[in-house]
């Protein structure tokens, strides 16, 4: 078969369909719905990988958290609950002693608590009571103002560095610096904002409100809570020789005897990738399975459709043998078609996707990026083609093999 | 006389009908040569119909011997046999067997898509061969936005667009007026005087009068195979 050949074959089958718009259209909805489901799938978990990434940055791949709770589920809840709480003594005895860490230092965490700006009151604003050593972490990114001094630090200065979201909320048009913020009842001075970090899953980075851990004793009382440890190993690769000590550390400064479980967490960023898993597996599954179904659906649609193309067409057939067209050209021109039904439909399918995830993005403010990915478009477009040719094989070779006086003579 | 383009042999060809045979055609021999102008005719069921198939590569033989050129066409297989119907026979049927949804032009530059010509160098052709049987200004038209004898024109134009050895035609005036018809038999009759050789298939006697040689096939055999000394020019 010649190029020309092949090109012109291409053109009679956009001819084809376009001389049958709705039943074209109709046929292709199968494929459409399978391609919409493959683009939005591969979408979300491209958009999931990429914010998963972002999150890891933002709690710092080379942090580890020692802490009384652990982020990730999964194991004993009771267990976890009884354990008891690390004490400030604890968590100061721990710094002291932990050697291969670059950065070490307690903090304080009280859920779920209120601030207040002039009347407007905020909720669910986790207060986080943490040393000035805190800016060098990657949780204590100011984009403005600064972090508090070790001044500020030592001496229970009223200053508050807050969240994101807790700026964006109390201060939506204007500056937070300088402002006085009502935490616990006690009146702070907002001398820095955190940069986002925060992503849909973890949104809860935003809302937070950072002050020096003295402060926050001051409020909040330094018994009855568990205090947790922030670890900066400062690289990735350290982050094994780090966890080993930090845990033979804790284990002594906490006495626990030896054989027993640990009774503490090492929570460090891969526990979200853990979580991550499970979404992953959600999505691929759910998505796998929407898109076999619908393009098992479009594969019978098209091949039934096929089959009475090439029925309908039998005198065309016999006339294009008559004139020289050989089995190849009537199969390759037959499965053309039944690709580029398939291809029409993909890019219908694509227009759809486009709106819905530049939709979803906008109203959901994901961080998610607002378009097809390029490869998947790739992905889908091969995969509406060999959808096309696999379901139009049958019906393709059936009007090759026509016999060409038969054909010829069908009215 | 030269070499034959057509020569055939003692040709048989047997249809299996649900386990009967029906002997379509029995023995026919028969040499065409370059440039003749011929009229196979017989009546319906005579055969004639089987042996322009056969003629036209369109079908086998079930046992004898057909050349064509020189060429064994028992021995090609699919493909071969589309090649010599695309390059050396440019056909014409009764009902046209025009494409409903291509233009005159598109269904002139066909067998050429076949031959693997070149988009532009097909238009060109294409057009040269419309204008040549006089439908320069009706190119870009439909057939059904064609009347009967034009179709029939636009049909001759994509038989002759390859610049085949042989044309066949098969009752190219059944489904045309008589006027229409003595018109397409006067177009034939150009193409002869051309150099073109025309086999003319046909059960109407006023027909194959035109043509200068007449077969007459019956019961699948040859009755009889004239010279029509006295052929009607249209």
């Amino acid at each position: 078969m010649k190029i020309s050949e092949f090109i012109e074959t291409t053109r009679i089958s956009f001819e084809a369909l376009s001389s049958n718009k709705m039943r074209s259209f109709l046929t292709t909805l199968g494929v459409v719905i399978g391609i919409f489901f493959v683009v939005l799938m591969g979408w979300a978990i491209n958009g999931l990988d990429s914010t998963l990434d972002k999150t890891f940055n933002a709690i710092g791949t080379d942090m580890l958290y020692v802490d009384k709770w652990n982020w990730s589920g999964g194991r004993n809840w009771r267990k976890i609950e009884a354990r008891k709480d690390i004490t400030y003594a604890q968590a100061l005895e721990f710094c002291k002693r932990i050697k291969s860490a670059e950065v070490v230092m307690p903090q304080g965490r009280a859920w779920g608590r209120q601030v207040q700006f002039k009347n407007q009151l905020l909720n669910g604003i986790t207060i986080m009571g943490v040393p000035y050593k805190y800016a060098l972490t990657p949780s204590g990114n100011v984009t403005e103002g600064r972090f508090f001094s070790q001044f500020e630090d030592m001496n229970s200065a009223d200053v508050a560095v807050i969240g994101y979201n807790v700026a964006k909320n109390l201060f939506p048009d204007s500056n937070s610096l300088g402002q006085t913020l009502k935490i616990g009842g006690r009146s702070f001075t907002i001398i820095g904002v955190v940069e986002k970090r925060g992503t849909f899953i973890t949104d809860f980075m935003d809302n937070q409100c950072y002050i020096p851990l003295s402060s926050f004793f001051g409020i909040f009382g330094s018994t009855g809570r568990s205090i947790s440890i922030a670890v900066k190993a400062g690289s990735e690769a350290q982050l094994d020789e780090v966890r080993s000590e930090a845990i033979g550390i804790m284990r002594g400064v906490r006495n626990t005897p030896p054989g027993e479980e640990d009774d503490f967490a090492i929570n460090e960023s891969q526990a979200f990738r853990e979580e991550s898993k499970t979404m992953r597996i959600a999505v691929y599954g759910i998505g796998l399975g929407l898109t076999a179904l619908s393009f098992i659906v479009g594969m019978i649609g098209i091949m039934n459709i096929m089959f009475v193309t090439v029925t309908e067409r039998t005198k065309e057939i016999g006339i294009r043998k008559a004139l020289g067209a050989t089995r190849a050209s009537i199969l390759v021109q037959f499965l053309t078609e039944a690709a580029a039904l398939c291809f029409t439909g993909a890019v219908i399918a694509f227009i759809i996707c486009s709106g819905v995830i530049y939709a979803t993005v906008q109203i959901f403010e994901l961080t998610f990026p607002p378009y097809i990915p390029p490869g998947l478009l790739l992905i889908a477009t091969f995969v509406s083609i060999l959808v096309g040719i696999i379901a139009g094989l049958i019906p393709a070779v059936r009007a090759s093999r026509m016999n060409t006086v038969d054909a010829l003579r069908y009215e | 006389m030269n070499t034959p383009i057509i020569n055939i042999e003692h040709i048989a060809r047997v249809y299996d009908m649900g386990g009967e045979k029906v002997h379509a055609l029995r023995d026919v021999s028969l040499n065409i040569y370059p440039n003749e102008y011929i009229a196979i005719m017989g009546p319906s069921g005579s055969g004639k119909s089987t042996l322009m198939n056969i003629l036209g590569c369109l079908d086998t033989p079930s046992s004898g011997i057909y050349n064509f050129k020189g060429l064994d066409v028992k021995q090609m297989d699919d493909n071969d046999l589309a090649e010599i119907r695309n390059r050396e026979i440019g056909f014409v049927f009764q009902t046209f067997n025009l494409l409903p949804r291509a233009t005159a032009l598109k269904n002139v530059e066909l067998p050429l898509v076949y031959s693997g010509i070149s988009r532009s160098t097909r238009r060109e052709m294409a057009i040269t061969t419309l204008t040549e049987v006089g439908l320069g200004d009706r190119m870009l038209h439909k057939p059904n936005e064609l009347s009967g004898g034009q179709r029939q024109r636009v049909a001759v134009a994509r038989a002759l667009v390859t610049k085949p050895s042989i044309i066949l035609a098969d009752e190219p005036t059944g489904n045309l007026d008589t006027k229409t018809g003595i018109e397409i038999m006067h177009l034939f009759q150009e193409l002869w005087k051309r150099g073109n050789t025309i086999i003319l298939v046909t059960h109407e006697e006023d027909i194959a009068r035109h043509a200068h040689r007449i077969v007459r096939i019956r019961d699948g055999e040859v009755e009889s195979d004239t010279t029509n000394s006295n052929p009607v020019y249209a």
